[in-house]
C-alpha cells in the first residue's frame, strides 16, 4: 500500500543541459511497484514550491529506485540539483492502473521527453519477468543533446530516436517517427506503450494507434493531492452511456487511449 | 505525562479533538489511507455534496501561485445518493467521523437535498457550503447576502431537527462578522470559516488567463492572515463556537486559530503535501492542551 517515506539520494548523473538521473536509496519498507506508477515529493520543507511534485518511477530495484528529472521549473531544479545524502520526503507509490504486460508478443513503446521514465521501467521489468518480447523504442527528444540514449541502452530490441530540429536521427517527433515505421512496415499489430506530453498522445491516438491491438498510455497533469480525493486531475473516459472523468493520479496514470473522449478532453 | 483531553463539543455533537480535515481537499476520506491516521483527527469534513452529481470545471483546476494554490474545481461530486448508500458509510465503518458538506444550485435542489439528508442515519453534523466561488449558481451567491444566509440556515435547522448545522462563510465580502451573526440568529451551531478567496492567474505564454472561468479560489498560506483575521472578528461577535480554516501549515497556525478564538480546525491544502499534519497537532495538543483564546486586545501598545 501507498505510504510516506524518507529517501535519501545516493547518486546523480546529468545525463544533458536539463535532465538527470536522481537515484535514492530504496526506503524501508516501500512497496513494489509496477509500471505506470509514481512517486510524489515534496521537494523543500519551505512553502516554495508548496506541493508535492510527481515523477514517473523510471526502475524500482531492491535497493534503489530511480527518477529521471527534466529541469522545467523550481521544483525540479531544486530536485536535480540536490546533493548525494540528501533526504527528501517520498509519497507513494501513486497510480491505481499500471501498464499490462505484453505476454512476449511484439510491443511498441513510443517516448516524449521524460515520459522515457515509465516506458524504461516497463521494459526492464518485464525482462525481469521474462515477458518481454520485441521491445522497439520510438523515442522523440527537441535536439540530440536531450536525447537520453546511453540510459536504455540495453533495454528495447531497437531505438528509433527523433528530434525536432533534425540534429540526430529522424527529423520530426515521435509520432511522424512512428508513421513512417508503420508505412514502412517495421511496426504495427502488436501492442503500443506511450508516454509523453499531451499533445503526443493526442496526435497518436488519432492516427498511427490504429495500426496496433491496443494503445496504452500513461498521461500527465498538474496534481495536488495524488491519491484521487481533490479531482484536480481529470480526463473524460468514454463510456456506455456518455463520459465520465476519471483521475489521472488514482485511476490511471494509464489508460486506454482509444477510451479517452479527446474532443472533450481541455487541459 | 498526562494527556489533555481534546474533546470538543459543537452544538449537539461531541469531536475527540479539534482537528478536522477541510472539505474539498479530503476528498471523501479513505483516499489518504497508508498517508494519515484519520483515526487520529476528529472528523473528516467530505467533500462537499450536490443533491445531483456535478461533473466541475472543464480545463485546468489546479494551479499554484507563490505560497498558495488557485483551484477551479465547481463542486465535482458523486452526488447524495452514491454519498450516502456508498462514500459515508465506508468512513463511518473505518471509524471516522464525518461532517457532511451539502451545496445547492437553488432554494428547489437545496430543498431535496436536505430532505435526502434527513432521511439518513449516521449524519449528526453538516456544513453548509454556501461560500463556494467556483460555480455559476448557488455558492457565494447565497454566502454574501445575510438574508439569504439566514433563510438556508434556517431552513436546515427546521428541516433536520437535532442536527448540529455549520455555516461556511467566504472571505469575499466587506464584513465577514456581519454573515456570521445572520447565521447565528437563523439558528446556526457553529461556524466555519474562511472558504477560499477569490484570485486569478495569467499564463504568459498563452496570452490568456489560467482558468477557463477566470476568477478562481486561493487556498494554503497566502491566505492564512485573512482567515486568522476572520476567525478573530467571527469570534468576538457570535457566542457559537467558530471553526477555522485557511492556510493552516504547522503546528504554531493551529495555536494561533484557537488563540484568536477558533473551537476546532480544518486542514486544506496543507494535507496534499504534508499528511501527517493534522496529526501532528493533535500529538501536540494532547501534551499542551488547546490554547485559550487571547483577551480583549484592543488596548494593546501599538493597536490601532
Ligand atoms: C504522473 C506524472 C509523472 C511525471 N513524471 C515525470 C518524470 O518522470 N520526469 C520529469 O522530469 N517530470 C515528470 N512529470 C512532470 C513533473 O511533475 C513536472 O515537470 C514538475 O512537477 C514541474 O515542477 P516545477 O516546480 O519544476 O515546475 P513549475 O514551476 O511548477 O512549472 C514549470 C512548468 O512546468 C509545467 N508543469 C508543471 N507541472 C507539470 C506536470 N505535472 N506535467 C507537465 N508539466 C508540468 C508548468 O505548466 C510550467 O509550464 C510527471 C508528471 C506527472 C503528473
Ligand atoms: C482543491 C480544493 C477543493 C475545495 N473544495 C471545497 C469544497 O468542495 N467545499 C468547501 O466547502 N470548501 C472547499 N475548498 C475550500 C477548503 O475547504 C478551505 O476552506 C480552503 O481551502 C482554505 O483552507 P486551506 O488553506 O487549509 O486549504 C476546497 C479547497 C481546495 C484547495
Ligand atoms: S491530484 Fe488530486 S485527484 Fe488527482
Amino acid at each position: 500500500m501507498k505510504g510516506l517515506f524518507t529517501g535519501r539520494i545516493i547518486r546523480t548523473q546529468r545525463l544533458s543541459p536539463l535532465s538527470h538521473l536522481i537515484v535514492f536509496e530504496r526506503p524501508r519498507g516501500f512497496p513494489d511497484a509496477a509500471p505506470g506508477q509514481f512517486v510524489s515529493l515534496r521537494i523543500t520543507s519551505t512553502i516554495t514550491p508548496l506541493l508535492r511534485r510527481p515523477f514517473s518511477i523510471m526502475d524500482l530495484t531492491g535497493t534503489e529506485l530511480h527518477l529521471l528529472v527534466k529541469v522545467v521549473g523550481k521544483g525540479s531544479d531544486i530536485l536535480a540539483h540536490s546533493p548525494c545524502g540528501a533526504e527528501i520526503d517520498i509519497a507513494g507509490p501513486f497510480g491505481g492502473t499500471v501498464f499490462p504486460s505484453p505476454e512476449k508478443k511484439d510491443a511498441v513503446f513510443v517516448a516524449g521527453g521524460t515520459g522515457l521514465a515509465p516506458m524504461i521501467f516497463a521494459a526492464r521489468t518485464w525482462k525481469r519477468d521474462r515477458s518481454l518480447g520485441r521491445a522497439d523504442l520510438v523515442y522523440g527528444a527537441g535536439c540530440e543533446e536531450e536525447l537520453l540514449v546511453s540510459l536504455c541502452g540495453e533495454d528495447f530490441t531497437a531505438v528509433h530516436s527523433a528530434t525536432i530540429d533534425g540534429s540526430c536521427g529522424f527529423e520530426g517527433d515521435a509520432v511522424a517517427l512512428l508513421e513512417k515505421l508503420v508505412e514502412e512496415g517495421k511496426a504495427g499489430g502488436g501492442i503500443l506503450y506511450s508516454c509523453g506530453p499531451t499533445g503526443m498522445v493526442r496526435a497518436m491516438a488519432g492516427r498511427a494507434a490504429a495500426r496496433f491491438s491496443r494503445h496504452l498510455t500513461s498521461l500527465e497533469s498538474v496534481m495536488a493531492c495524488g491519491v484521487g480525493a481533490c479531482r484536480g486531475c481529470t480526463v473524460p473516459v468514454k463510456t456506455d452511456g456518455g463520459t465520465v472523468l476519471r483521475t489521472i493520479c488514482s485511476d490511471g496514470t494509464v489508460f486506454d487511449a482509444s477510451e479517452i473522449d479527446w474532443e472533450r478532453w481541455e487541459e | 505525562m498526562s494527556r489533555h483531553s481534546l474533546e470538543t463539543k459543537i452544538g449537539a455533537v461531541t469531536l475527540r479533538n479539534p482537528v478536522l480535515l477541510a472539505s474539498g481537499p479530503a476528498g471523501y476520506g479513505l483516499e489518504y489511507e497508508g498517508l494519515l491516521d484519520l483515526e487520529r483527527i476528529g472528523g473528516v469534513v467530505t467533500k462537499t455534496i450536490s443533491f445531483e452529481p456535478r461533473e466541475g470545471n472543464p480545463g485546468t483546476r489546479l494551479h499554484e501561485t507563490g505560497g498558495g494554490l488557485l483551484n477551479s474545481i465547481g463542486l465535482e461530486n458523486v452526488g447524495a445518493e452514491v454519498f450516502f448508500s456508498e462514500k459515508m458509510p465506508a468512513l463511518v465503518d473505518a471509524g471516522i467521523k464525518p461532517v457532511v458538506s451539502l451545496a445547492a444550485e437553488d432554494w428547489e435542489d437545496y430543498r431535496m437535498l436536505l430532505d435526502a439528508t434527513a432521511g439518513t442515519v449516521g449524519v449528526d453534523i453538516i456544513e453548509l457550503n454556501l461560500s463556494c466561488p467556483n460555480v455559476e449558481r448557488g455558492g457565494m451567491a447565497v454566502g454574501t447576502n445575510p438574508e439569504l444566509l439566514a433563510k438556508y440556515v434556517r431552513h436546515a435547522k427546521d428541516t433536520l431537527p437535532g442536527m448540529t448545522v455549520l455555516a461556511k462563510l467566504t472571505p469575499n465580502v466587506g464584513d465577514i462578522a456581519a454573515l456570521a451573526l445572520a447565521a447565528e440568529e437563523a439558528g446556526a451551531d457553529g461556524i466555519t470559516a474562511i472558504n477560499t478567496v477569490v484570485g486569478m492567474d495569467i499564463d504568459l505564454a498563452a496570452r490568456r488567463p489560467v482558468f477557463k472561468r477566470i476568477r478562481a479560489g486561493l487556498s494554503g498560506p497566502a491566505v492564512m492572515p485573512i482567515a486568522l483575521d476572520a476567525v478573530w472578528r467571527i469570534s468576538r461577535t457570535v457566542d457559537i463556537p467558530v471553526v477555522g480554516v485557511g492556510g493552516i501549515t504547522s503546528i504554531a497556525d493551529a495555536m494561533k486559530f484557537f488563540m484568536a478564538g477558533a473551537a476546532a480546525i480544518q486542514v486544506g491544502t496543507a494535507v496534499f503535501y504534508d499528511p501527517a499534519l493534522p496529526e501532528r497537532i493533535v500529538e501536540t495538543l494532547e501534551e499542551t492542551g488547546i490554547p485559550g483564546p487571547l483577551g480583549d486586545c484592543s488596548r494593546m501598545k501599538g493597536a490601532g
